[in-house]
């Protein structure tokens, strides 16, 4: 199912490679050991950094300067949150990684902590991933038996304990406040920024929040350094990520390319295209939050810049094929229930917008379409834009604008 | 001290304030809903967005902190639209209750949808319909579909008296605010939730239906229910041109003040205000019914009738066989003319006091002593020793009580009994109680909003307020009563 | 089930919150691990957690309702979630989710007279690849067309 170039997933075939057994056979935690045998915190984090790995969960932000904010002259505790949450509807990617590689993670969330001085990490895993989490526990367990985490790490001063966290189905706690405020035992709220959670952040502390691929990069980045990694991707945009791609294609599944391969080649020739009788009508690049791109749109290269400069984002990398024969009403109707059904509630325009707009959209969805009616899906979209608390106010508005803008006469046309 | 610009004016802003508190102090007033100063900023309901030079979106001014060379503008275009919409928000699915609404004519809503929305409503679907008459409280009801969401009850309840009574269920736009399934808000500072919120969403039963805010004038005062001396203001009908009526008093409402009571007061006040006012009043002096004499003498009569008494007893020699019942309810004149009249003035056997009975301290406010003024009367020189029936039984000939707290501390058998032999009693009391029947000449007294004057409270700060309303009928502050008695008695009063 | 919990799960609590510096925090893994035990969280179950974990009763109510995945109802034995999201939609969970409601002949959001089978509508699993998906308790299940479904349900003692 994965083609490409392979570092993340190049074992993902194996059925036992989950077990500490396999991952150490493959030469796992290689890269734990270099870096408690002969680097120092600062050194590995300035080699993330240069290394120039952005976050993969969808906000794109480069890791290790995300790191570089954690004030390193408080030494009262700090967390790593690894947000395993999932929740970007048609992002499956991290699912493979904490099934198939739970120590690739555990390793990465171990340097991570080594770097940034942290000796507790919480990997909060969306309650759905039960059987997934089960396992990750065990692995954990694994890793601590054999001296991996714990008190003395492989004999070292560094310390760490993993635990696992379960969410219970909400979408908006994959936003990183609100993520802190699920793992503090509350409701999904994001929190006002600033304070940022780098140095405000889980129970008032400093904080890291990565997201899973994000981390699970780490291991090959301090074991091939930092070149290595800019040159299997782009400068600014380093190394490989893993794409998802659903929808009416031949080979639905994850892929993982350089950062910077074509959008084009990852459809029509990864996922080896279009199904018979179904022909490409727009694509979402980048999860359900990324603005819309039409057939004629996908010339694009898959990196942070790529995707920006063509009007969307890379987002969380989960590529939602869309054919002629789907109306783009529905799509827009499962659009407009998912935000209001998961707008935390807190913000008016979110709380409110969404929920209007899903109401409009539902009105013509059912053949009962008013003149105005797309107007007011923009002049509401551009109400709640920017004006959030948090960002589900804008990857509620700005797809939605995608597709008014974009397929308006279509829409049009299925009205009164 | 940083220096910030608003609206294109200097402004020096303490430090560490945030963009609503600077723009405040120079009277720059930013509309907001869920922020109030007594808790941590919010930021959920967006109303106070402002622009920031160098910011690509707009800031909340409720939690930016001022830092040096800050330019903010507070009614530029992008501003006014964001407002404009905010409103917007809130009204698609707001009922527009206000002719049946308690909050019209104090509501944010309205006032700002005046000032910052004047739109034509766009929202042409159907609006979320939810309870419209949930009981939260024992005088609190909720209505959920006029409720925006700000969560100041809630977090009034979390941050302030920590009780966590209230919060909110469900997610998006079916959120509402609840109590713990079964259970009401009972925490003694519950009515404050009525004043925290924005809109009519949480009326209180006492208040609902009876007035309308622009029929009500506001005054300032003291509430006299415990030691604390909380700030308020009595809201109330004119006296003019409308026939005085002691049922006129409608609602108590905090008045902030920081050395006192902050932004709020307790339910005990709150309530027990408005009942003492309008509740069992007595307004008609008169005689024991048993002297068979004019029912309603005239006030020179009755307190000549008082004098003579006094006189009779100091021309006897036998002033010690006069007694007083005081209240620390009364002000520090009164306490200070009763002492002039009844101690050196008269020289009479008993000064005792009655007051209401101690009860828990509770809440955030309220304090065990129930009354507003014993750190005044202890400053006057009284010892405020508890007034004992039969004491009094034995030692008084002529007996004056102020006040009905005594029927609190003893069964009325006991005081019945012990009053029997006295020969005069006088009672003096707002209130008709059965002590009256007790009485021989009955005197009716102004309760605390009809009363100018001034309490120590038990930090002992003192506290003047003003009369808010003409007392009804007969009744006489307690000063006037006294100086005139002292008048015929020749004290200094 | 309800009553008292037992001292089995009493001590799964306690070790739960044992692993943050506040009790607070142990909230979402131990109403799963009540629920995983009583089938579903009454109010009665939100009192009892509260006072194991130190909190006000109305703090785990406002989590109960919140989350998605916490039911305040019982559900039947088992609990069919089917994705009604984009990329399940584009594969047809419209024509998955009629067909149950058809072979089990209850609606969305009900659950069949034998208390056996619930019918819920989620968000996205996390499992577009295999569009479009069904989660049956915590398993997943994916591409179920009509014979994949049956014999699905047939299995399902």
């Amino acid at each position: 199912m994965m083609t490409g170039a392979m570092v993340l997933t190049r074992d993902f075939d194996r059925e036992d490679l989950f077990r500490i057994e396999t991952y150490l056979e493959r030469g796992g935690y290689a890269a734990l050991r270099k870096a408690l045998a002969g680097l120092s915190p600062a050194q590995v984090l300035a080699e993330v950094k240069s290394a120039s790995l952005r976050g993969r969960g969808g906000a794109g932000f480069p890791a290790g300067l995300k790191w570089s904010f954690v004030p390193q002259a408080d030494d009262g505790p700090k967390y790593l949150c690894v947000n395993a949450d999932e929740g970007e509807p048609g992002t499956f990617k991290d699912r493979y990684i904490l099934a198939h590689d739970p120590h690739l993670l555990i390793e990465g969330i171990a340097l991570t902590c080594y770097a940034v001085g942290i000796r507790t990490a919480y990997v909060y895993i969306r309650g759905e991933y039960e059987h997934i989490a089960r396992r990750f526990e065990a692995a954990v367990e694994e890793a601590r038996a054999r001296g991996f985490l714990g008190e003395s790490v492989l004999g070292s001063k560094f310390g760490l304990d993993v635990f696992v966290h379960r969410g219970a189905g909400a979408y908006i706690c994959g936003e990183e406040t609100a993520l802190l405020e699920s793992l503090e035992g509350k409701r999904g709220h994001p929190r006002l920024k600033p304070p940022f959670p780098a140095v405000v952040g889980l129970f008032g502390r400093p904080t890291v929040i990565n997201n899973v691929e994000t981390l699970a990069n780490v291991p090959s980045i301090i074991l091939n350094g930092a070149a290595w990694f800019v040159e299997h991707g782009k400068p600014k945009d380093g190394g490989t990520r893993i794409f998802g791609v659903s929808g009416p294609v031949n080979r639905p599944g994850i892929f993982e390319l350089p950062v910077g391969a074509s959008l084009r080649e990852l459809i029509f020739t990864h996922a080896a295209g279009m199904r018979t009788g179904k022909t490409l009508k727009a694509v979402i690049p980048g999860g359900l939050s990324a603005p819309v791109l039409k057939a004629d749109e996908i010339d694009i290269l898959l990196s942070t810049d790529g995707v920006a400069a063509a009007g969307s984002m890379i987002g969380s990398g989960g590529v939602i094929v869309i054919d002629e024969a789907t109306p783009m009403i529905s799509v827009l109707a499962k659009m407009t229930k998912f935000y209001s059904h998961e707008s935390c509630g807190q913000c008016t325009p979110c709380r409110v917008g969404t929920a209007w707009m899903h109401k409009i959209v539902r009105r013509i969805a059912a053949g009962e379409g008013r003149l105005g009616d797309l107007d007011e899906l923009i002049r509401l979209s551009e109400n709640i834009k920017g004006r959030t608390l948090c960002p589900l106010g804008d990857a509620a508005a700005l797809p939605i604008l995608g597709i008014v803008r974009k397929f308006r006469a279509e829409l049009e046309r299925g009205m009164r | 001290m940083p220096k910030i610009e608003i609206d294109g004016r200097t402004v020096e802003a303490a430090e560490g304030a945030t963009v609503l508190k600077a723009a405040e102090s120079v009277g720059v007033a930013i509309p907001h809903f869920c922020y109030h100063p007594a808790f941590a900023p919010e930021g959920s309901c967006r109303m106070c967005a402002v622009e920031v030079e160098g910011s690509p979106k707009l800031e909340l001014a409720c939690s930016m902190v001022v830092r040096e060379g800050l330019k903010v503008r507070t009614a530029s275009p992008a501003v006014r639209e964001a407002r404009r919409s905010v409103l917007e928000f809130f009204l698609a699915d707001h009922p527009i209750d206000c002719p049946i609404c308690d909050k019209a004519g104090e509501c944010r809503l309205q006032d700002y949808y005046f000032e910052y929305g004047l739109t034509e409503s766009r929202f042409a679907e159907a609006k979320e319909r939810k309870d419209k008459k949930v009981k939260i409280g024992e005088k609190l009801i909720l209505d959920r579909e006029r409720c925006i969401q700000c969560t100041r009850c809630v977090r009034f309840l979390a941050e302030v008296t920590r009780t966590h009574e209230l919060g909110v269920v469900e997610r998006g736009v079916h959120s509402e605010i609840a109590t713990f399934p079964g259970e009401l808000v009972r925490s003694v500072d519950s009515g404050n939730l009525v004043d925290l919120c924005p809109v009519g969403a949480i009326t209180d039963t006492d208040f609902r239906f009876k007035t309308r805010p622009w029929f009500l004038k506001r005054s300032d005062s003291i509430c006299p229910l415990c030691s604390r001396g909380c700030n308020i203001v009595i809201d109330h009908h004119p006296g003019i041109p409308r026939v005085p009526d002691s049922r006129r008093i409608y609602r108590i409402r905090p008045r902030e003040n920081a050395a006192v009571n902050g932004h709020f007061i307790c339910d005990h006040g709150r309530y027990g205000f408005v009942a003492l006012h309008r509740n069992g009043r007595r307004e008609r002096i008169g005689w024991a019914p048993s002297a068979g004499a004019d029912s309603a003498p005239p006030w020179e009569q009755a307190l000549d009738f008082a004098a003579e008494k006094c006189l009779a007893l100091r021309g006897a020699g036998k002033a010690g066989r006069i007694g007083v019942v005081l209240t620390s309810q009364m002000t520090n004149d009164e306490l200070a003319l009763a002492r002039n009249v009844f101690v050196r003035g008269l020289g009479a056997g008993t000064v005792a006091f009655a007051d209401p009975p101690d009860g828990p301290a509770a809440g955030i406010l309220l304090h065990a002593e129930r009354s507003p003024n014993r750190a005044g009367a202890a400053a006057l020189g009284f010892d405020l020793r508890a007034a004992d029936p039969d004491a009094l039984a034995g030692g008084t000939d002529l007996l004056f009580v102020f006040g009905t707290n005594i029927l609190a501390a003893h069964p009325f058998e006991r005081i019945q009994a012990a009053f029997g032999p006295i020969r005069t009693k006088i009672l003096l009391t707002a209130h008709e109680t059965d002590l009256s029947r007790l009485a021989d000449l009955i005197l009716p007294v102004a309760a605390p909003a009809e009363t100018s004057g001034s309490f120590t409270n038990a930090d002992g700060i003192i506290q003047r307020f003003e009369a808010a309303v003409v007392p009804c009928g007969d009744t006489r502050s307690a000063a006037d009563i006294l100086a005139g008695l002292a008048a015929r008695l020749g004290v200094k009063p | 089930m309800s009553g008292e919990f037992p001292a089995g799960l009493i001590e799964g609590v306690r070790g739960l919150a044992a692993r943050y510096p506040a009790p607070q925090a142990a909230l979402l893994p131990v109403l799963h691990l009540v629920q995983n035990e009583r089938g579903h969280l009454s109010t009665d179950d939100e009192r009892r957690v509260a006072a194991l974990l130190g909190l006000p009763p109305m703090k785990v109510h406002e989590v109960v309702t919140f989350y998605s995945m916490f039911r305040r109802a019982p559900v039947g034995r088992y609990h069919l979630q089917v994705c009604t999201n984009v990329s399940c939609s584009l594969a047809g969970a419209e024509a998955l989710a009629a067909r149950l409601e058809a072979r089990l002949g209850i609606r969305m959001g009900e659950t069949t007279p034998d208390g056996k089978f619930t019918l819920t509508g989620v968000e996205c699993l996390g499992a577009c690849e295999t569009a479009p998906c069904l989660m049956v308790n915590f398993d997943y299940h994916g591409g179920l067309d009509e014979d994949k479904l049956e014999a699905l349900l047939g299995g399902l003692a």
